[in-house]
């Protein structure tokens, strides 16, 4: 619908514009032309949010800690619930959304048929408006094609298998050109010798015959080949002093980077499960994203937001949700807390050295950039692996290539001005701002 | 068990001396060096090179690929994580510091639930957001190693049960027999601690409380009494004063409450565009303190002169004034004291006088003149006075009286150290051993507590609740900031359990304040949230009557004839003083002892104090060269005999001596055993508190006849500043406020180089010479922020506070006296103090250059003084930056000087390049390093590194940063935000600490900024601007409100000429 809108906008934009001030030079029209593709590409990047992506955003805000699309989790799952709930279908869901528990009382059977199906645990009140309502309901109905719900079936596909190796490519070519000297150098030898029997033919000359190993296959006899070969032998010797050189080249840069390190976590936690099925958002466990320099870890207590009534996992059963109720001393079935907490030791996945300064609000809040740029398609990950290399090179190209996001943050209003004067229509990256100096990630 | 033997061999069960020779080497055989090495040994020097290259070159390659190995790093979460917590941002608590002798209102920084840094309330009308170095060093004290972890029974550590039930059960079996009980504090201004012991008194009513000061300032108390019926510390206002005389009262450093002199001293001394006059300051004074050091005129008297000068300035105001003089003996300093009076009448009703001594004479006398002179009610408030040290001597020494004669049966202690800190005279040891049950509050061991049946382990005050009341209508919260880290309960909830009250102190401050407290205002009618704003505060204060004038009815005569009976003295005189260690209660502290005094010098020790003229006299060496050795003295005051290292003091009167307090302490922490490795006989500093005199009803902190004999023993003092003066060089540029008011440049001469030009001679300066800035290039673009700070040497008092929160904040290394001693001390900030010198007049042209040299050193007899506080200036075109040979040191665009630990190897050129000599080189790792086991050393003091700083290793240059994770931090608040930066986001260390102001920080780019107006000041002057280094750091010029200032050394320091 908005897109629609907006195409009449323009066209109304253009046509007006172009009854008003007809002097069809082409100045002009490069202008109009100019303004109608700008004007196309703010429409199109700001304002086009569908409800069902809207809904989406909401549902995973404000549901998707006891509800699932397809999937029963704390409440029932919510696919085609407009086809089940007492008609007029949206009527009663505004309802029950805002105040279950009015419902329930007020006599509706289905309401308490649902309310008995769940435990008797009551569905909190939902700070939401009609609007919003409507357009998670949107997105129920409609919800966009769950590209993880694929690879769901196999459960090993998000192993680190071959892992993207930068160098794999860089590294076909050398062999390819290596393969190729060799073979010219076999053709140009081959031909040489043949020119030189044929000039012996032709002047009349005895052919040489070759000479006779001295002795047995042994290591006088190669050290005699090596000595009437001395060509061959500079070119080996080359070749493996070269391949050498680059093995050692590649693997000394490998050092401390630890690409595709995937530890094994105490608790079998699967972001797959979490982010990709039940599409929880990364900020309601890393909550600290936004406002700190680490993203946080959460705490066991944020675990239990959900599996206080998940007491089962779909792969694990009991098992790996029983170790975040001993870490809290949680007993499911009374239902009581001993107190003894114990705290869980997981891995850390990406570190970086004690020397760097790194702050996850600067890229996410301010940098606005996805978690998924440097962390990789997290919900696919059974396991969390480290996905970015995290070497100065990784940080420092990205600084080189990423333009500063200063639109609408008053802190750069001056700054934004002063670096437009000065860099006049190049992009104004992080490094244009000094984002390249020592001292902004080493203190 | 049997008492079988096992042994290995028979030379094992003979203990044969060959095998122990064994035992006790890591090898039995000796390692055969010689044959791994080369064929011919070690000894005969054959190693060949190419074997020595491969063993490097194997054991470099090895240690490389071992270090590859990264170790796997757990990352533990909360498990059930605290509401306001989110890591990685550090959470503000608002609380007070008061340990009875220390008194500032804190804001405290804690990150992940420690706390790491402790700034200034800017809240406090009293200390108003500055504090002073034990301020700041306290959070280290909270990770104290030495701390009681559990409650104590004897010297074992015991259980909280079983000490309740013993002490409460000895306690009412002393109570009901009629023992007296006494419970010995430091001074308490908390209104809740006193309704506490006020339970405790009316439960167990043969208790008294009784207020003991280690350094008493009691006999003002009793001055004020018997001047004006008022056993008060009035409240001193130097910020409405005009003319401030002082008689020995070291008020910007010691005197009674310092953070808040300083801080209305400093205010006086601004100048600039609004303001275009400042205080006069005469100090009379035996020894050089920071406030002598910082006054416009400056008289060194003995201690029985000042008794003389102070008489003579009485008279000189009656005779004014038209009262009735004194009968009076000349002093030596009779014309700065007609001057003094001439200045203090002029400025009546602005100007007042002040006293250090602790006798009560001496302080009627100084109340006499201040009534004469109308202070009363305009710079002096006897209405809203001060709750500061409330220690009584004459209780005390009754106190002791009575325990000598068995009567008290219970004796509690708090945040006291009465073995360790009362004269020798009093016996309080031996009299305590007649107390049949001795119970000690505090939270870590002293001299007193090992000698106490129990110790009830209190609370570090950041873990503690409580409030506090400096002025009558002036309240302030304490709130804990962690729990306590070990078995600990504070005293008040200890008192309360044993007055059989069950309810926790916590509850019990909010009750007392909203009974008390929260009735004097009308503006909030919910308590609950008054409450919150009043913890989020920390401070409440409400307005009171206006200071009232009062009419003196002191006893002159008789106050004036003792005076004048002390006045002759012995062929030497003591004056005791305090420096950052302060009572010697926060002794084993590592931060302080590290601090340079702040005119010495001199860091981890006590020492005699004395002119050096005299030194030179009596044979002492005056040598201050880093391997020299000073002559040790032993001296005996009052009966008690100590040996102490000599150390030359110019300024200090002849035949007069200084020692500080604080030092010697023998128990309580690993910094009082002796780990001197220069094999000395005197160690650590000697306690002076047993040699102090109980006279007139208070204790004295001099003596008029001492005795001192040179000894041939020698002993090294550590000192970080060798040189005495600036040498002729310009680093301090000074005027007088006359020069000033008529040229506000005066004195801040730029070096001029003579070049050629077009044939002729010209003079230009370095900035016109630089080869960096043509036309084309006009410099650096800064198109963001330009960090700068401004230093004004006028407000700058010399104390130290800025180097310890630097340390704090930065995780600056603590090192030791030895290493200071090798000049390897990390501090990133030092404060260079300079004496002015009398550069020889008679100098002949055959003397030669050297022997200028050696005169410009010698400073005058009693030198003006000059403190510096100097950092990396943050040259926008640094000699440092061009010599690294891996660019580890680089420039940003907001003109910091960057310093890359991580890419630096430690060639060090930089730091022989720098002209300010202000890079500090890792010599060693500092941390987990036994060897220097200060504070990085343990776990527990870890905890107080600011985790967004790295802690820096072996081999590594570092300087200040100009606090760059500040820097960032407020930065990047302001981006979160969507807002701009304003003036006072972003504020470093040494400029939030500062108590004068006299350090700003910020942004030049933005306009009206106050760094921006004072880098527009015409006062305003770079460190060696003839060097065109273009710092980001700037100094304002001193100026002095006298005729003098600067006529020292205009000869030595005029713009020298260089030939270009």
């Amino acid at each position: 619908m908005p897109t629609i809108k907006s195409k009449s906008i323009n066209k109304f934009n253009i046509t007006t514009y172009m009854s008003m001030y007809c002097r069809p030079t082409w100045r002009r029209l490069n202008y109009v032309i100019t303004s109608l593709i700008l004007a196309l590409f703010i429409f199109t990047t700001s304002s086009a949010q569908t409800p069902e992506e809207k809904g989406e955003k909401l549902f995973k805000a404000n549901c998707s800690s006891c509800h699932a699309l397809n999937k029963k989790v704390v409440g029932p799952a919510l696919s085609g619930v407009e086809g089940r709930v007492p008609q007029p279908a949206e009527a009663w869901l505004l309802k029950w959304i805002k105040n279950s528990s009015a419902v329930i009382k007020s006599g509706d059977a289905y309401a308490n048929k649902i309310f008995n199906e769940n435990n008797k645990s009551v569905m909190p009140n939902q700070a939401v408006s009609d609007d919003e309502i409507k357009s998670i309901l949107a997105y129920i109905k409609n919800p966009p094609v769950d590209k993880t719900a694929q690879v769901v079936v196999d459960p090993n596909a998000a192993t680190n298998g071959s892992g993207e190796n930068a160098g794999a490519s860089s590294n076909l070519y050398m062999y390819v050109l290596a393969i190729l000297f060799v073979v010219l150098i076999v053709v140009f030898t081959g031909m040489r010798k043949n020119l030189e029997k044929l000039v012996r033919e032709k002047q009349g000359l005895p052919q040489v015959a070759p000479k006779p190993f001295a002795g047995e296959y042994s290591f006088a006899a190669l050290w005699y080949w090596m000595r009437t070969h001395k060509k061959w032998v500079a070119v080996i010797t080359l070749v493996l002093v070269g391949y050498f050189s680059q093995w050692a080249w590649y693997t000394m840069k490998d050092i401390g980077v630890y690409t595709n390190y995937k530890p094994e976590q105490p608790i079998a936690f699967s972001h797959k499960i979490h982010a990709g099925q039940n599409g929880i958002n990364c900020q309601y466990c890393h909550s600290g994203v936004e406002k700190s320099k680490v993203a946080n870890v959460p705490s066991a207590n944020v675990c239990m937001n959900c599996h206080k009534y998940i007491q089962e996992g779909a792969i694990t059963g009991k098992k790996e949700i029983a170790k975040i109720y001993a870490a809290l001393g949680y007993d499911p079935d009374k239902q009581t807390y001993s107190g003894v907490t114990t705290p869980i030791k997981w891995v850390r996945v990406h570190n970086l050295p004690d020397h760097v300064y790194f702050n996850h609000s600067q890229h996410v809040k301010v940098g606005k950039i996805e978690c998924t740029q440097c962390h990789g398609e997290i919900a696919k990950m059974d396991t969390v692996r480290q996905f970015s290399p995290l070497t100065m090179g990784w940080c420092i190209e990205c600084h080189r290539k990423t333009e500063v996001k200063m639109e609408g943050n008053a802190y750069y209003d001056e700054l934004h001005a002063k670096l437009k004067a000065k860099y006049k229509g190049e992009p104004i990256t992080v490094s244009k701002m000094g984002g390249l100096e020592c001292g902004k990630c080493h203190y | 068990m049997s008492n079988k033997k096992y042994w290995r061999s028979l030379e094992d069960l003979n203990d044969s001396p060959e095998l122990i020779k064994k035992a006790q080497n890591e090898f039995a055989e000796p390692i055969p060096m010689d044959e791994f090495l080369g064929s011919e040994g070690v000894s005969t020097n054959s190693t060949p090179r190419r074997d020595f290259l491969k063993f490097l070159g194997f054991s470099v390659t090895a240690a490389t690929l071992a270090a590859c190995e990264t170790p796997v790093r757990k990352v533990v979460p909360y498990v059930i994580k605290p509401e306001e917590i989110t890591v990685g941002v550090s959470n503000w608590y608002a609380t007070t510091f008061a340990n009875g002798h220390d008194y500032c209102e804190v804001l405290v920084k804690t990150r992940e639930g420690r706390p790491i840094k402790i700034e200034g309330n800017k809240f406090s009308k009293v200390t108003g957001g500055g504090t002073n170095a034990r301020t700041q060093a306290s959070v280290l004290s909270l990770y104290d190693e030495a701390r009681f972890k559990k409650p104590m029974k004897g010297n074992a550590e015991t259980s909280w049960s079983t000490l309740d039930k013993e002490v409460v059960s000895q306690l009412s079996q002393i109570a009901s027999a009629g023992g007296q009980v006494r419970l010995l504090t430091s001074t308490i201004t908390s209104p809740s601690t006193r309704q506490v012991i006020a339970e405790f008194t009316a439960k167990y009513p043969t208790a008294k409380h009784i207020t003991y000061d280690a350094i008493s300032f009691h006999g003002v108390r009793l001055a004020n009494m018997s001047s004006f019926g008022k056993a008060v510390i009035p409240t001193y206002h130097f910020e409405k004063s005009e003319v401030i005389v002082s008689f020995g009262a070291d008020f910007l450093n010691a005197w009674l409450s310092p953070i808040e002199y300083a801080k209305q001293y400093g205010s006086t001394r601004k100048l600039n565009e609004e303001k275009k006059s400042m205080s006069r300051h005469y100090q009379f004074e035996t020894l050089m303190s920071v406030t002598g050091a910082n006054a416009d005129y400056r008289v060194g008297l003995k201690p029985s002169q000042l008794n003389n000068a102070l008489v003579n300035l009485y008279n000189e105001i009656a005779k004014k004034s038209g009262s009735a003089t004194l009968s009076s003996k000349a002093s030596p300093a009779d014309k700065e004291i007609v001057k003094a009076a001439n200045d203090l009448w002029n400025a009546k009703g602005k100007s007042l006088v002040v006293s250090g001594s602790n006798d009560k004479d001496f302080q009627t006398i100084c109340n006499a003149i201040n009534a004469m002179l109308g202070s009363y009610g305009n710079t002096i408030d006897l209405e809203n006075h001060s709750n500061f040290h409330q220690g009584n001597d004459e209780e005390v020494a009754s106190l002791i009286q009575e325990m000598k004669e068995g009567k008290v049966g219970a004796l509690f202690m708090n945040n006291v150290n009465p073995v360790y800190s009362m004269p020798s005279t009093w016996g309080f040891e031996a009299a305590m051993s007649k107390v049949a049950l001795t119970v000690s509050f505090d939270d870590r061991p002293n001299e007193t507590t090992e000698k106490c049946k129990y110790v009830a382990t209190g609370t570090h005050f950041l873990e503690s609740w409580g409030d506090a009341s400096p002025k009558p209508a002036h309240f302030a919260l304490i709130q804990p900031t962690i729990y306590p880290i070990f078995d600990a309960r504070q005293m008040e909830q200890s008192l309360l359990m044993w007055s059989g009250s069950t309810t926790s102190y916590q509850d019990y401050v909010k009750s007392v304040w909203q009974k008390s407290v929260y009735t004097l205002q009308s503006d909030e009618s919910n308590f609950e949230t008054w409450w919150m704003t009043s913890l989020h505060d920390g401070v409440r204060v409400f307005s009171t009557a206006a200071a009232a004038n009062v009419t003196f009815a002191g006893d002159l005569s008789t106050a004036s004839s003792n005076l004048i009976k002390a006045s002759t003295g012995g062929e030497f005189e003591v004056t005791f003083y305090e420096n950052a260690i302060g009572d010697g209660s926060m002794s084993n502290n590592p931060w302080l002892h590290e601090l340079p005094d702040a005119i010495t010098k001199v860091v981890w020790d006590n020492y005699i104090t004395m002119s050096p003229k005299q030194m030179i006299a009596l044979g002492y060496s005056i040598e201050r060269e880093q391997e020299a050795k000073s002559d040790v003295a032993e001296v005996v005051i009052n009966g008690t005999s100590m040996k102490l290292p000599v150390y030359p003091q110019p300024g200090q009167p002849e035949g007069t001596i200084g020692i500080a307090m604080g030092y010697g302490r023998k128990v309580g922490g690993k910094l009082f055993v002796n780990k001197d490795v220069l094999d000395n006989n005197v160690l650590g500093g000697a306690n002076i508190f047993p040699a102090l005199t109980y006279t007139n009803g208070s204790l004295h902190y001099m003596n008029s006849s001492v005795t001192i004999k040179k000894t041939s023993d020698q002993y090294i003092l550590a000192s970080t500043q060798t040189h005495h003066t600036m040498m002729g060089r310009n680093m301090v540029k000074e005027t007088n406020l006359l020069a000033w008011q008529k040229d506000k440049a005066a004195g801040n001469e730029r070096e001029t180089f003579k070049v050629k030009e077009h044939g002729k001679h010209v003079e230009k300066s370095a900035e016109e010479l630089d080869l960096w800035a043509t036309e084309k290039n006009p410099g650096f673009d800064r198109p963001g922020h330009f960090w700068n700070l401004s230093i004004d040497l006028n407000s700058c008092i010399g104390c130290g506070n800025c180097i310890v929160s630097c340390q704090a904040e930065n995780n600056v290394s603590v090192v030791g006296k030895d290493e200071v001693r090798r000049t390897r001390e990390m501090h990133w900030l030092r404060i260079d103090r300079y004496y002015s010198s009398d550069r020889a007049h008679s100098r002949k042209p055959e003397d030669g250059k050297i022997k200028m040299y050696h005169e410009l050193e010698v400073p005058s007899e009693n030198p003006e003084v000059v403190f510096q506080p100097v950092m990396c200036q943050h040259c926008n075109h640094a000699p440092c930056e061009t010599v690294c040979p891996v660019i580890a040191t680089t420039h940003s665009s907001e003109g910091l000087n960057q310093m890359t630990y991580n890419r630096c190897v430690g060639t060090k050129y930089c730091a022989n390049n720098c002209p300010y000599k202000v890079r500090r080189f890792n010599w060693f790792n500092y941390h987990n390093n036994a060897q220097f086991d200060y504070v990085t050393n343990n776990e527990l003091s870890k905890l107080v590194l600011n985790p967004d700083v790295t802690v820096r290793s072996r081999g590594v240059m570092e300087k200040c940063s100009m606090c760059v994770q500040r820097i960032q931090e407020g930065k990047l608040s302001a981006k979160r935000d969507g807002r701009r930066l304003k003036d006072g986001d972003v504020e470093t260390a040494c400029a939030q600490s500062c108590p004068t102001n006299a350090i700003t920080f910020g942004d030049a780019n933005l306009k009206d900024s106050k760094v921006a107006v004072a880098k527009k000041d015409e006062r305003m002057y770079t460190m060696l601007d003839e060097l065109d280094t273009q710092p980001s750091v700037f100094y304002l010029t001193k100026v002095r409100n006298n005729e003098t200032a600067g006529a020292h050394h205009e000869e030595t320091s005029k713009p020298a000429h260089h030939e270009a």
